[in-house]
């Protein structure tokens, strides 16, 4: 899977979960420019993730993602680890 | 010794003239000692808890961060989390489940062993390095202006500071009295005035009128945000004296227009350490179990937040309020968004920020009630009825009580609508010397005036 491709289904992941068809992301995006990704829904956003890539993060690689590009190249491992 | 005293200003002062006279490298010693004698000063048992719990946490602290397999640095967290935890549930509620009345409440344990499970989490996390200077992380733990009541300090926050020693530029020092002054306001010009009045109707709920117990539990907010938030705006600015900068702990709560950004804004100091020792852990077990698993950590979540308050089905039901409001308005958030565009933004800021504060008020019956039979009562005997007059909605305040507490409302609300916009004391130090010293002079006579002096107990050293 290309990085592009792992962004684009991420971005249809947070627009379905967060409810917002106009939500555009980044590498750089954080959770502060986001409408709607806070603490609240921040782990359902990760359980989707795994879920859709068939993947599982631990705590700690969670707790240390700070952007959505550090996001995409987690999935990225992860799924090239699987494969 | 209480922070609104002489003893406090002495000690203060002299703390501040040794502290910028001695040589940089001799700082710490003097906040360490000024901290000394002020947690020890009534009770030699509180400097002697909470210099063990510092200790402890020091050496638990180096060995978590000795390198050690994964396996033995877990047998080292859990179990010095778990003996501070055991030490502070065993203080805080061991008087009230046994009904001992021997035991001391060693004054702010809560607020520090909280401090210190954050310190050995983040170690064990790997976010950071264990303290090796003992005299920086006693500070840490034990700074006298956060001692009482918090802030809940992070050890990245704090810690750098301390070892650097702070040198405070004119500006900070001029903005942490600023801030001091707007703390001593919120204390005693609206706190003070209200609050025995409030208390009188909570104490005699049962031969209280209807509307008078409507305007205790409405006003009751508002006497907790001025008491806590006057308090930590007096640490914050004693804190800016010495060049430390203290986390915020309050934002313009009652400007939130749910109740999960009330949380954001409310005591954020610990909110924000739940939500990330608790919340985030939780939901991140239980993230495979859909809506169910947010719902259940959140819902534990805030019944830990509640009990942290004290032991008691009262606090317990105070915490589930807020968890389960917050877990209804993450599944109507969609509906919310509908009715906003239908009223406009501002129409509808401004009735979700009141919802947001009845909700809120309604729960504080549960917080400030001394069980639950008794708020059921309280709430059940809500109404707008009087039992002789209309007057009785001032709930035994008199005209003069009335006006002061008014007026520092509204003054209150004023000062935390302009800072949501700007920041009011920043802008006030770069306006005209004599509008600057017009404002100074004016808000102190106000204080002098009208401020019920000679008060020592803030709502928040109890827990």
């Amino acid at each position: 899977m290309t990085d592009s491709e792992i962004m684009e289904t991420i971005t249809s992941i947070f627009r379905m979960v967060l409810k917002r068809e106009n939500i555009i992301l980044t590498e750089t995006t954080t959770a502060g420019e986001v409408e709607g990704w806070d603490s609240l829904t921040n782990m359902t956003l990760m359980a989707e993730t795994e879920r859709h890539f068939g993947i599982r993060f631990s705590f700690r690689e969670i707790m240390k993602l700070r952007n959505i590009g550090d996001l995409c190249r987690l999935v990225s491992e992860k799924t090239g680890e699987r494969d | 010794m209480a922070f609104i005293s002489i003893g406090f200003a002495v000690l203060t002062g002299i703390c501040f003239i040794l502290y910028y006279m001695l040589p940089a490298r001799c700082r710490k010693y003097v906040l360490l000692a000024a901290s000394c004698i002020f947690v020890g000063y009534s009770n030699t048992m509180f400097l002697a808890a909470a210099v063990s719990v510092s200790i402890f946490t020091y050496c638990a602290g180096i060995i978590l961060d000795s390198g050690w397999g994964k396996r033995r640095q877990g047998i080292v967290f859990w179990s010095s989390v778990g003996l501070l935890l055991f030490c502070w549930t065993g203080f805080r509620y061991a008087g009230t489940l046994t009904g001992w009345t021997g035991i001391i409440f060693p004054l702010g344990i809560s607020f520090y062993t909280f401090q210190a499970v954050s310190y050995l989490t983040e170690i064990y996390w790997g976010e950071e390095k264990a303290e090796r200077d003992l005299p920086a992380f006693m500070l840490y733990m034990m700074l006298f202006m956060k001692f009482l009541a918090g802030p809940i300090e992070r050890p990245s926050d704090l810690l750098p500071q301390i070892r650097k020693g702070g040198s405070p530029s004119y500006g900070m020092m001029s903005y942490g009295m600023k801030l001091i002054v707007v703390g001593l306001f919120k204390k005693l010009a609206l706190a003070d005035h209200i609050a025995p009045y409030i208390d009188n109707i909570f104490a005699s709920a049962h031969t209280a009128s209807g509307v008078q117990l409507l305007m205790a539990s409405l006003l009751y907010p508002i006497e907790l945000y001025a008491d806590f938030s006057g308090y930590t705006d007096m640490a914050i600015g004693t804190a800016m004296l010495f060049g430390i900068r203290l986390s915020d702990n309050f934002r313009q709560p009652f400007f939130a227009c749910t109740t999960a950004d009330f949380w954001r804004r409310w005591h954020m100091s610990l909110s924000f350490w739940v939500r990330d020792y608790i919340y985030v852990p939780l939901t991140s077990v239980t993230r495979g179990w859909g809506h169910w698993g947010v719902a259940m950590s959140l819902i534990t979540t805030f019944v830990i937040l509640g009990i942290w308050h004290g032991a008691g089905w009262t606090f317990v039901i105070y915490g589930l309020i807020q968890g389960i409001v917050i877990l209804w308005e993450t599944h109507t958030s969609g509906t919310r968004n509908r009715v906003r565009e239908l009223m406009g933004g501002r129409i509808f800021s401004a009735v979700s920020a009141v919802r947001t504060y009845l909700i809120f008020a309604f729960s504080l019956i549960f917080f400030r009630s001394p069980s639950v039979r008794d708020a059921l009562y309280f709430i059940s005997n809500i109404s707008f009825r009087a039992d002789s007059s209309w007057k009785e909605m001032n709930i035994g305040m008199s005209d003069h009580v009335c006006i002061v507490a008014g007026a520092a409302l509204v003054l209150m609300w004023a000062y935390d609508f302009f800072m949501s916009r700007n920041d009011l004391l920043e802008k006030l130090g770069k306006s005209p010397a004599p509008v600057r010293w017009a404002v100074y002079y004016l808000v102190t006579i106000l204080i002098l005036a009208y401020g019920k002096i000679g008060t020592e107990n803030f709502i928040y050293l109890q827990f």
